[in-house]
């Protein structure tokens, strides 16, 4: 759990290093070179040093930008559907089911 | 009348012997016999058991072999679909926001999903940006296709 510098006790710093993205490997690269960058630099200058790094990973985590790209993609959609600038036939694309 | 009533007598000689000796069932098997048989039955089963099985093995060997040949070219077709649909997908997202005021594609308002890696990196879509230009239909039977397979 992440709250050590807040609450520290035997237990936090057990569990601690359990659950990681090493384990599965989307995003296990960038969680490296995040933990070697805050390694080289410490943690309060590695926040700043390490600053693109820890939002690409944080990115790769939460997904936040792809999630707010794809809510503005679907308003644009609906509006365009709404305001009448496209057809019920050209509103969306087809998509074969295997692909993905 | 009086000639009419006659007492019902036993034959004359008295009645014959009841039959009561025990007449056991004919056999056509003694025990040995019936126990080779067992023996006997069972071995013709196994072997015909075992013909069955051999055949069976082949069949199945011939299938993943077929599957084992078919693998990679199914893989290659679905990789290549799904590299074609990010395009259309690229395609659909520059034509849906080209009135957006200050929309790059593949970015959110010109800010990259990643700053670190290189431009030419392909970062693989989830499963909502894939479909995100689709119909909800679709999108629904590549979920079904998902939960119930």
């Amino acid at each position: 759990m992440s709250l050590s510098p807040y609450f520290r006790s035997p237990f936090t710093d057990l569990t601690g290093s359990l659950i990681s993205h090493q384990w599965y490997g989307r995003c296990a690269d960038m969680e490296l070179k995040v933990l070697d960058c805050l390694e080289a630099y410490g943690v309060d200058k590695g926040r700043r040093k390490c600053e693109d790094l820890i939002a690409d990973f944080q990115e790769c985590a939460g997904r936040k930008i792809r999630d707010k790209r794809v809510i503005e993609m679907r308003e644009e959609r609906e509006r365009q559907c709404k305001d009448g600038e496209r057809t019920k036939e050209n509103s969306y694309i087809p998509v074969k089911t295997h692909g993905y | 009348m009086a000639e009419c009533l006659r007492q019902d007598m036993p034959p004359s000689g008295g009645y014959k012997p009841i039959y009561y000796k025990r007449i056991p069932a004919k056999t056509y098997f003694n025990g040995p016999a019936l126990i080779l048989g067992y023996f006997g039955i069972t071995a013709g089963s196994c072997y015909l058991y075992y013909l069955n099985y051999a055949s069976i093995q082949r069949e199945e060997l011939e299938r993943r072999s077929a599957q084992f040949a078919l693998y990679p070219l199914l893989l290659a077709e679905r990789d290549r679909e799904y590299m074609k649909q990010l395009r259309r997908n690229r395609d659909a997202e520059e034509d849906l926001m080209k009135n957006v005021k200050g929309w790059e594609v593949g970015t959110y308002y010109g800010k990259p999903i990643y700053r670190t890696v290189p431009k030419d990196t392909l970062i693989e879509p989830s499963y909502g940006e894939y479909y995100v230009h689709a119909d909800y239909k679709d999108f629904a039977k590549r979920r079904h296709l998902a939960y119930w397979s």
